[in-house]
């Protein structure tokens, strides 16, 4: 039996899309499989978030502690399998050698600290913290570590003895980020949004780096008191914290993506700068001096200039955040661990990865087994049911359906959860690029197959009812499927759009820092659109109304107005109502000025759209209201002008959304709308099209937001012409 | 004899050089049913829209209710005069011409509550009282584009009628519908003349003529060319003219 024989209608159409489909989703696992088998570009394994990184001062061990509370060790000199260390019950969250290599310190979120023999990989001595630890700092010299832990606790180790000299705190304020200076003598930690430094043998607070001074205390008011009034601090949470060698700096990192140098005498800022596009994870200086390494979570890398903190370079390649940076072996090497399980090995040259290293157990990629098995598999059971659906064979559909549905949610969609959830990187892996197809081929088929389904199942019995059901039930689905083409159309040309704008190479932390600075100009630039909107409503109507006029003095008027406004350019017009008026001795607020040249404009142009949607009433309306005996007024306000605005509604709605962009105009009046802000900003830092590209966004989303309001406005107008 | 209702003297009508309705002259008395009928082209919804002041008559008198008004005096200046003499003519359109933004109560309770200024309360009382009596009670709350034609005629009947006016003129009611509906619009005609409503009809129904008017009148060519009880005039025209029109359409 022949299934397009069986099948009454339109239904042969509807089963050969499934196929089609369906075809294509297996022919891409099948392609996906083989290509996996090849030794293709996908490396999908579990790996472990790497939490730091050190590197052993004789350089031959790299350590890199994990969330999975393992700490991988790598031979830098001999080959790339790690070997680990075990001792850490949860995420591991740093590690530092001792000058002589010998001696290796680690803390873990488990409230553990390890002091570990280099040589022997066995554990020394263990201190217990009592709280999870967050970072762990050692002074370069090796002699003192500082730990600081979740409930606000600093702990100064000696790490020759390995007991704990000193415990600073609890203070709630504190418990992310520490740092020793050289010789151990001094531990800074974070503040909130500022530092503190304290003495490691007296823990007394040596000084308070703090953004705000009038939350300074009693014990810090000295320290603020002598800070200079005009430097810039964190504006958020420092994260990363890190003494110079020779222990004259402190550079610090922070949630809202700047670094600052400190100068660590005095407590005043030395270099602040735009740091990442993300808040900053880790620091690292050069033992010389002359440079430092800092890592973000926007995945970059960044090495900085000492003297001048200034940035040199950047790293890109990371998939998710930079939690560890380390100066590698050779001059021209630097090493970095990330969340995305690898540890990399860059040239700085060129600026290119020239190793990466995984840091996960065993040596095969755990999720590539199982994708490329389930991959071959599901290209098989695919075969096996799409057999069974040319056959019509009921099983061949269950088994099409249950493979559809559960595959992509077992196979895509794990390794996809570990890749969205730092969105920015995974449209640059091209090797996302397959499960994704895929996945879309997949979804595409299910979707359709749910769709059809009813009409697809009907082969054995096909009764009238069902068949009318079916064809209700196909109306709808269609407007659900083009709806779903419509919004990945839309997906696909902000795919391309996005990575155009890459190219644009923008300043994304310059973007955000000053974003709530432009979008507080959303708010005027709607108000002035607002007011000038109703003006012009007003001035159109009146025109309309003077036009259609048998009044001369009415028609005149309204005539010439229209002729004038509307033969000259509104920005010559906005300078003529912004340096006429001040002549003539009225001097208006630059807001009602502006809101007038734009009201005065539209009106003029708007006057023609209430003109027509008035002539749009028909004769027999009027006649109708006279022959009521309605008055002339009664008539235009209560049968003519309701029906006419109900015309001209959507037109108003377009020159409103029109007239929200040409308010940008009016920034020539410097009314601190959305264009004036991004203007000025732009201009003071040689960022504008940073700046515009923010204001365009909200321009965007002013206008997608209004033509929804004007959907809805329209629809509800529409009430008495809806059959 | 009662004095008449409607007097009209010797009423013209120009359109440019065009003499569309040559001095008629009409006694209508009240509750008298006219029907006027005719080729097309002759003038008679001319007539009929001059009775109300929708057309400018250009010489002539016409008097509804003892509101005299002489077409000869600028009409600009008698404006207070003509509205008066509208709320006393309830008019009726071929096309119905209901006003599309309101529902059929709020149509019908519009110019009670503009013109009349009633209370919202009597108004819609006085509304659902006449929607009742056209039979669309159940439609009060509806856009006339969800109304069929026949629906949206009587609702134009009710709107007219809520006005209270002395007298009534039809349009061609029923020309713009369908066959089928004409029906529901001629029953409530009937109904009203059987109310006693005086009423004056331009209309092609030879049944509604021949069955509920007291005269009918025969125009062509700008003037009256018979006037005659309907019995005598579809059976046993006097005029020539009639004869030809009658043998047209029967």
């Amino acid at each position: 039996m022949s299934f397009t024989d069986s099948i009454p209608g339109t239904h042969p159409r509807a089963i050969k899309l499934i196929l089609v489909l369906v075809s294509i989703t297996v022919v891409l696992s099948l392609l996906y499989a083989v290509q996996h088998y090849a030794g293709g570009p996908i490396r999908l394994a579990v790996v472990s978030r790497v939490q730091s990184l050190a590197l052993s001062p004789d350089n031959s061990l790299i350590a890199a502690p994990a969330n999975d509370g393992e700490i991988y060790l790598w031979n830098a000199q001999e080959g790339w399998s790690p070997t680990r260390l075990s001792g850490h019950r949860r995420s591991v969250v740093g590690v530092a050698f001792t000058p002589d290599s010998k001696t290796m310190i680690s803390a873990g979120r488990d409230g553990q600290i390890h002091l570990w023999d280099v040589g022997s990989r066995d554990m020394k001595k263990t201190i217990d913290a009592d709280a999870p630890v967050n970072d762990l700092s050692l002074s370069a010299d090796g002699t003192v570590a500082g730990a600081v832990c979740e409930d606000g606790r600093i702990l100064i180790i000696d790490v020759a003895s390995g007991n704990v000299a000193q415990s600073i705190g609890p203070d709630p304020n504190t418990g992310l980020a520490v740092a020793v200076n050289r010789d151990g003598t001094l531990v800074a930690a974070d503040y909130g949004d500022g530092i503190r430094i304290w003495d490691t043998q007296t823990g007394d607070l040596v000084r308070a780096l703090s953004s705000y001074c009038e939350d300074a205390t009693s014990e810090t008011q000295d320290a603020c008191d002598a800070a200079d009034e005009d430097w810039l601090g964190h504006e958020d949470q420092v994260t990363a914290l890190a003494f110079s060698p020779d222990g004259t700096l402190l550079a610090s990192g922070s949630e809202d993506t700047t670094i600052v140098f400190w100068e660590v005498e005095t407590g005043e800022v030395k270099w602040p700068s735009i740091g990442h596009w993300a808040s900053v994870t880790s620091l690292t200086f050069h033992p010389d001096g002359r440079s430092m390494l800092s890592g973000g979570e926007d995945n970059k890398i960044r090495t900085w200039r000492i003297p001048g903190g200034k940035s040199t370079a950047i790293f890109e390649g990371h998939l998710s955040g930079v939690n560890g940076v380390a100066f590698g072996w050779g001059p021209d090497m630097i090493l970095s661990g990330g969340a995305d399980g690898t540890v990399r090995v860059w040239e700085t040259a060129n600026q290119k990865v020239t190793f990466i290293a995984w840091a996960r157990k065993g040596l095969q990629p755990v999720w590539g087994d199982l994708l490329r098995t389930w991959m071959l598999v599901s290209g098989l059971v695919g075969l096996i049911s799409l057999w069974g659906l040319w056959k019509l064979r009921p099983w061949g559909h269950l088994l099409a359906l249950l493979l559809y549905v559960v595959g992509p949610i077992v196979v895509v969609g794990l390794p996809l959860l570990e890749v969205l959830i730092y969105p920015l990187s995974f449209i640059e892996q091209l090797s996302i690029a397959w499960p994704l197809l895929a996945l879309l081929g997949w979804y595409g088929g299910i979707v359709v197959a749910l769709m059809s389904q009813p009409v697809a199942l009907s082969y054995e019995a096909a009764d009238t009812a069902a068949l009318s059901e079916q064809l209700m039930s196909s109306q709808r689905t269609r407007k659900v499927r083009s709806a779903i083409f419509i919004a990945a159309v839309w997906f696909l040309i902000m795919v391309v759009l996005y990575s155009v704008l890459r190219r644009f190479n923008l300043d994304v932390a310059f973007m955000r820092h000053y974003f709530s600075f432009i979008m507080a100009g959303a708010w005027m630039t709607l108000r002035i659109s607002a007011l000038s909107i109703a003006l012009a409503v007003v001035l159109a109507l009146l025109g309309a109304l003077g036009r259609l006029s048998k009044n001369p003095v009415a028609n005149g008027m309204s005539g010439f107005y229209i002729s004038l406004i509307r033969g000259t350019p509104l920005l010559v017009q906005i300078y003529i109502w912004y340096l006429g008026l001040p002549r003539v001795n009225i001097v208006l607020p630059a807001q009602v000025a502006g809101t007038l040249a734009l009201g005065v404009n539209y009106g003029a142009y708007m006057t023609e759209i209430f003109r027509a949607g008035i002539q749009a009433i028909g004769k027999g309306q009027y006649e109708a209201a006279e022959a009521l005996g309605m008055s002339r007024t009664q008539l235009y306000r209560r049968i003519v002008l309701p029906q006419a605005f109900r015309i001209v509604i959507p037109p108003i709605g377009n020159q409103f959304i029109a007239m929200m962009k040409d308010s940008s105009l009016v920034s020539v009046m410097s009314i601190w709308e959305l264009s004036y802000r991004a203007q000025k900003i732009g201009r003071q830092n040689f960022r504008s099209l940073e700046t515009f590209m923010v204001a365009a966004a909200f321009y965007w989303i002013l206008t997608v937001v209004f033509q929804f309001l004007q959907g809805q406005l329209e629809e509800y107008m529409a009430r008495s012409e809806r059959r | 004899m009662t004095e008449p209702i409607i007097k009209v003297r010797d009423l013209h009508k120009y359109f440019g050089p065009l003499h569309v309705i040559q001095g008629v002259d009409l006694d209508v008395t009240p509750g008298e049913v006219v029907v006027i009928i005719g080729p097309s082209g002759a003038g008679k919804s001319t007539f009929l829209r001059c009775l109300n002041f929708l057309e400018e008559p250009s010489a002539g008198t016409i008097e509804v209710d003892e509101l005299e008004i002489d077409a000869q005096e600028p009409l600009r200046r008698q404006r207070h005069h003509i509205r008066e003499l509208r709320k006393k003519a309830g008019m009726v359109f071929q096309q119905f011409n209901l006003f599309p933004h309101m529902t059929a109560l709020e149509n019908v309770i519009e110019a009670p509550l503009t013109v009349k200024r009633l209370s919202k309360k009597e108004a819609t009382e006085k509304g659902e009282e006449l929607l009742e009596w056209v039979g669309l009670s159940d439609k009060r709350d509806e856009y006339p584009s969800r109304l069929s034609g026949g629906q949206q005629q009587r609702v134009a009947i009710a709107r007219a009628l809520c006005m209270e006016p002395k007298i009534m003129l039809f349009d061609e009611p029923t020309s713009a519908l369908d066959p089928e509906l004409i029906a529901e619009v001629v029953e409530v005609m009937e109904r009203l003349a059987g109310e006693g409503m005086t009423m004056v009809v331009v209309t092609h129904e030879i049944h509604f003529a021949r069955d509920v008017s007291d005269r009918v009148i025969l125009m062509a060519d700008g003037g009256w060319a018979e006037i005659a009880p309907p019995e005598k005039l579809f059976t046993d025209p006097e005029e020539e003219r009639t004869r030809q029109f009658l043998a047209h359409i029967l």
